[in-house]
């Protein structure tokens, strides 16, 4: 039987496990100035809020304003959701990210028959105006940045009743900050094609572009989320993230161009949603490679003039799937490596996970300490005191240039095909997510990557404490309420007046007009998220309920 | 006994979205030998068991992330019994907290893989299953009825 010291000397002795970047880019013993000795600091690297923009989009960085802090949290019942916004904000929280729950999010009403099980259980639950007043109730919609995540088709619906319960309360459009999930490739692989078929997404992207340009300017409105959802759905590399995103990224320009959209009133306010990684040097890398590849782009390819145009916004989330069940302590840890990178990299908003994510959503004390780990480096460290502390380090610079060549040659590769739907269509995309989970996976039964706690430094399971516990939703309560409810809405609605409303949006999306003020006066009318959505799919050609499962919402059968 | 590959169905159930742990899987089954019925995502209880009856598999493969097994695995499993083939393994992944293994357990699932658990367990433990199942229903098929094909012909 083995001593148990026997081990000291092997850990004494222990190599690192990687020689290698997480996305597998070789790396050397050290790094020197001849590594960089070709690179043009003027034209090339630029100073931080200088073209083209690879230290930072703004000279003062953080000195001017801190990453916002962006946390999420949201289940069950409207009520519950604000409650917990309220936590949020408490605790210092500067931006909120709400998430629906999996039928809100696809534009089902509680009662759909795939909605059981689901409802209120991983967001909130909400299907009309009622609702939305009250998960807003006593915010400052003016004063916190909120991020709506949602599947990009439905963006009708609960853009147009956040907007219609912001104007309820006396607030000014163009005063409202925040932004809204306006990607449907991501929604498409992620959420559901069948909610998302392409034509109508981009269309909906088009329509919430040009309403939000002219009512709210404060919204980002491109707001590209596939960077962080597609790296998680395939296992990406950092290159890939790049790419795939920068791909993805041109669609929505083209089609927003094709329009007449002017480049200029869009993109100032385009954001990208990427993951924050736990191999910090490389995510700061990349984070520094894509500013500069956004600003040649929109400056050379797109020809956009404003020099806000030219800067990419970061948005960042903690990658959720390098979190770990086992040990799960081990996942705050994780978590301030992910921030630190994403800072690092000069991010504008980072969303750090609880130590929950592989469990539950997040619990209010998971929460604090997620909040906790924004407060300590923004506040305990100088690291927000200096913007971009990495430029001139002889590794990161030459890792800045590596991640960009192949990027932009993966880049290259989508273009040749005929850009990002293309490369779906064709089947390429969803060949490389599987080559990619599949690969990863295989890395990690054989030992080539460990993963602490999984395949190396496990403890037996009775060992893992949960500390603080797990979120309790009484998810079957939510839905029996939340079904009651919308029946409730719909018996006691004027019936007349939500009829005529959604004529007016059929005749409107028929027309090809900009759904959102139709669905907006929907929304007023007490018609339902799942109504909205069905009547805008049918008048567009597609079946009025995305999994053919009840073709007309109760009363209107 | 019936020397056919083992057959296996593999779905997500409800409206979760979250597919790469059952792509993974799946890729690991084939990969083992294991032939697989893949029908993805938003399948209910009943298409479930629609395409297990239609597949006539050995064992059955249950993903889910977003926690919607407590709602629908005991309607799944209430499905199986009604159709005759309640004693088909199945098998649950995803995010499960112990204490819902232990729910799962008392359900009559067969075995439950949280994540982060080895895939190469998972296949091993499918086969197993899988097998064993098979070769009890090997002279009567699931439904009771007569296997008459002599082995040479069942392919």
């Amino acid at each position: 039987m083995a001593n148990k010291t026997d081990n000291v000397e092997e850990g004494f002795l222990a190599k690192p496990a990687r020689l290698k970047t997480w996305s597998n880019i070789e790396v050397e013993e050290s790094y020197a100035p001849e590594d960089i000795r070709d690179q043009d600091y003027e034209n090339n690297i630029g100073a931080p809020g200088r073209f083209p923009y690879t230290r930072g989009i703004f000279s003062k960085m953080y000195r001017g304003k801190l990453w916002t802090q962006r946390q999420q949290m949201g289940w069950g019942l409207p009520e519950n959701a604000n409650e917990q916004f309220k936590i949020l904000i408490g605790q210092g929280a500067t931006g909120l990210a709400w998430y629906r729950d999996l039928p809100t999010t696809l534009g089902l009403d509680p009662d759909h028959p795939l909605a059981h099980g689901s409802v209120g259980r991983v967001g909130v639950s909400f299907c009309c105006l009622e609702d939305m007043e009250k998960a807003m109730d006593g915010l400052p919609l003016d004063k916190i940045s909120m991020a709506l995540i949602n599947a990009s088709t439905t963006n009708v619906a609960i853009l147009a009743a956040y907007v219609a319960a912001a104007e309820k309360r006396g607030f000014d459009l163009a005063d409202l900050r925040g932004t809204l999930t306006n990607d449907p490739v991501f929604s498409y692989f992620c959420h559901s094609a069948e909610v998302n078929p392409l034509d109508f997404a981009l269309k909906v992207v088009g329509d919430v572009i040009e309403y939000c340009s002219n009512n709210m300017p404060l919204w980002s409105t491109m707001y590209v989320s596939c960077f962080y959802n597609l790296r998680e759905s395939g296992e990406l590399t950092a290159p890939q993230e790049v790419a795939w995103g920068f791909a993805v990224a041109m669609e929505f320009i083209r089609a927003a161009l094709s329009r007449g959209t002017d480049i200029d009133s869009f993109a100032p306010r385009a954001s990208a949603f990427c993951q924050a990684g736990i191999d910090i040097f490389e995510e700061a890398a990349k984070f520094r490679a894509m500013r500069r590849m956004w600003a040649k782009m929109m400056r050379d390819k797109f020809k956009a003039k404003d020099s806000r145009s030219l800067q990419l916004k970061i948005a960042a989330q903690s990658t959720g799937s390098q979190l770990v069940g086992a040990q799960p302590l081990n996942n705050v840890i994780r978590v301030a490596y992910q921030l630190l990178g994403a800072v690092l990299g000069g991010a504008q908003s980072i969303t750090c996970d609880t130590y929950l994510e592989p469990f539950c959503v997040p619990t209010p004390e998971s929460s604090r300490l997620a909040l906790g780990t924004h407060q300590i480096l923004a506040h305990e460290t100088s690291i927000p005191a200096v913007a971009d502390p990495l430029g001139g380090s002889y590794y990161v610079e030459k890792l800045t240039d590596i991640i960009q060549a192949e990027a932009e040659k993966i880049l290259d590769q989508i273009e040749e095909m005929g850009g990002f739907v293309a490369a779906i269509k064709n089947g390429f995309i969803q060949k490389e997510l599987d080559r990619g989970v599949v690969d990863f996976q295989k890395e990690i039964e054989n030992g080539e990557r460990v993963v602490v706690g999984i395949n190396k430094f496990a403890y037996p399971d009775e060992e893992d404490v949960i500390p603080g516990g797990l979120s309790e939703i009484p998810q079957d309560e939510i839905e029996i309420e939340a079904i009651k409810r919308v029946k409730s809405l719909r018996r006691n609605r004027n019936n007349n007046l939500v009829v005529n409303a959604l004529n007016n949006l059929k005749e409107k999306a028929g027309k090809g007009e900009n759904l959102l003020p139709a669905a907006i006066e929907a929304v007023k009318a007490s018609a339902t998220l799942e109504e909205i959505m069905n009547t805008t799919r049918a008048a567009l050609g597609y079946s009025r309920d995305p999994f053919n499962m009840r073709d007309e919402v109760p009363p209107f059968k | 006994m019936s020397n056919r590959k083992i057959k296996a169905l593999m779905s997500k159930i409800g409206l979760d979205g979250h597919d790469r742990g059952i792509r993974v899987v799946v890729s690991f089954l084939r990969d083992a030998g294991v032939e697989v019925v893949y029908i993805g995502r938003f399948q209910t209880p009943g298409s479930i068991v629609n395409t297990a009856l239609q597949e006539d598999v050995d064992v059955i493969g249950i993903s889910s992330l977003t926690g919607e097994y407590t709602a629908l695995l005991p309607e799944l499993m209430d499905n199986l019994k009604k159709n005759k083939i309640g004693d088909i393994p199945v098998v649950v992944g995803g995010i499960i907290p112990p204490k819902d293994i232990e729910f799962l357990r008392r359900l009559g699932v067969s075995e439950v893989f949280p994540a982060g658990s080895p895939v190469r367990k998972i296949v091993e433990h499918m086969i197993s299953a899988g097998g064993e199942y098979q070769s009890k229903n090997a002279a009567y098929g699931p439904r009771g009825l007569p296997d008459f094909l002599p082995p040479l012909f069942q392919g």
